[in-house]
């Protein structure tokens, strides 16, 4: 039987813990992959999804089930990206993965290891990757969040405005004008005619 | 790798376009499913009888299908254990906390018992407040009613009305027609020579 998160969050309230281990393994994936978009970081994505569940779990008391658990949760993780990314102009740093050669990219092993495809297929897969990566990190911060959540999360634009605290509206403009740009990207990176 | 044709995003460009998509942002909205029934219908439509939108909404959703091929991390096998463990952690200091106020409240209860009456009461009286209860608002009325008649009500026995009407007003008046001086200095002359 499928038991909703809101549901499960009231478990959560009341010291249930193998409640939240279950909303843990619903969402460690999608919010990894969300905040390693967003910050761009293998390693500190994983600890600041730590840090987003742990905050959940402290302020369950303060949840109330007539607000979507997966608009909170993914409130919680933007907040702490966009300090990650202010306290890393702050401190003037760059993270591993703009430092590390291509072909020793932590995560791009995924890939390597599928025996369905041959190498040089593989290889631009690889690349493919890269481009879009490196493209949606050039996007201004707003329209990378809504992009990222509409597109890789499949989240409503209702949820997008109440996690970026904007109008129903503003996120369509904003989705919108990010397409645009990362089509502009694109072909500066040389995927395009 | 797929290629994308260099082509600039029209703009509305006839009239026709205006009034069905308003702005193009409708056209991205169109592709994630986020319109109402109605515009979709009313789009599609369109869509079939002008090719320049049509295109237009070729290259969103090219761009849309490109950038869903990012793929995913890999999430670390320890990740969900080490989660766990912390937030294990946390509810068990937080049950240390909460058996601690336990204690103390307990503590509060048994020194200061004889309190619990007059919280009660504060408590009732809170209610009827918050409540605006017919209690309250007769409270109320009985003590602004008092306020003002202490205010206007004049006892009999005021000395300093008293030590008024022993003023010879008269001579005062009298003073100040004839004199032009301050009538306070003339009071002292006068009371001087008496």
């Amino acid at each position: 039987m499928f038991v909703s998160d809101e549901d499960l969050m009231v478990k959560c309230r009341k010291g249930d813990i193998g409640a939240f281990e279950l909303l843990v393994r619903r969402y460690q994936d999608p919010l990894i992959n969300y905040i390693h978009r967003f910050i761009n970081d293998y390693h500190r994505s994983e600890d600041l999804s730590q840090e987003t569940f742990l905050r959940v779990f402290k302020s369950a008391s303060r949840y109330k089930p007539t607000a979507s658990f997966k608009s909170w949760l993914y409130t919680i993780a933007t907040n702490l990206c966009r300090n990650e990314i202010r306290n890393r102009s702050r401190r003037n740093t760059c993270f591993l993965e703009e430092l590390v050669e291509e072909g020793e990219d932590v995560y791009d092993s995924e890939i390597m290891r599928d025996t369905r495809y041959l190498p040089d297929v593989l290889l631009e897969k690889k690349e493919q990757r890269q481009i879009i990566r490196k493209t949606l990190a050039q996007l201004p911060d707003n329209q990378r969040v809504a992009l990222t959540l509409v597109t890789y999360q499949d989240l409503r634009y209702e949820e997008v405005a109440e996690i970026l605290g904007c109008s129903v509206g503003a996120v369509k403009a904003l989705i919108h004008r990010a397409r645009k740009k990362m089509k502009k990207l694109l072909i500066k990176a040389g995927i395009g005619e | 790798m797929k290629k994308y044709k260099r082509t600039e995003l029209p703009k509305a460009h006839n009239s026709e376009c205006e009034t069905y998509l308003a702005n193009l942002d409708e056209l991205s909205a169109y592709i994630d499913k986020e319109l109402p029934p109605w515009k979709r219908h009313l789009i599609r439509r369109h869509l079939k009888r002008c090719d320049t939108c049509a295109s237009h909404l070729q290259r969103l959703q090219h761009t849309d299908n490109f950038l869903r091929h990012a793929g995913d991390v890999e999430v670390s096998d320890d990740f969900l254990n080490s989660v766990i463990a912390r937030v294990s952690e946390v509810a068990q200091h937080q049950r240390q906390q909460a058996s601690f106020w336990t204690r103390v409240r307990g503590l509060i209860e048994v020194s200061f018992g004889w309190i619990s009456p007059f919280a009660t009461l504060t408590g009732k009286l809170r209610y009827n407040i918050r409540t605006r209860s017919p209690v309250y608002i007769s409270i109320l009325t009985f003590a602004v009613f008092t306020m003002v008649g202490v205010t206007l009500y004049q006892p009999s026995g005021d000395k300093f009305g008293e030590k008024l009407r022993e003023l010879d007003s008269e001579k005062l008046i009298s003073f100040e027609v004839i004199q032009h001086e301050p009538p306070k200095r003339l009071l002292t002359t006068y009371l001087q020579r008496k």
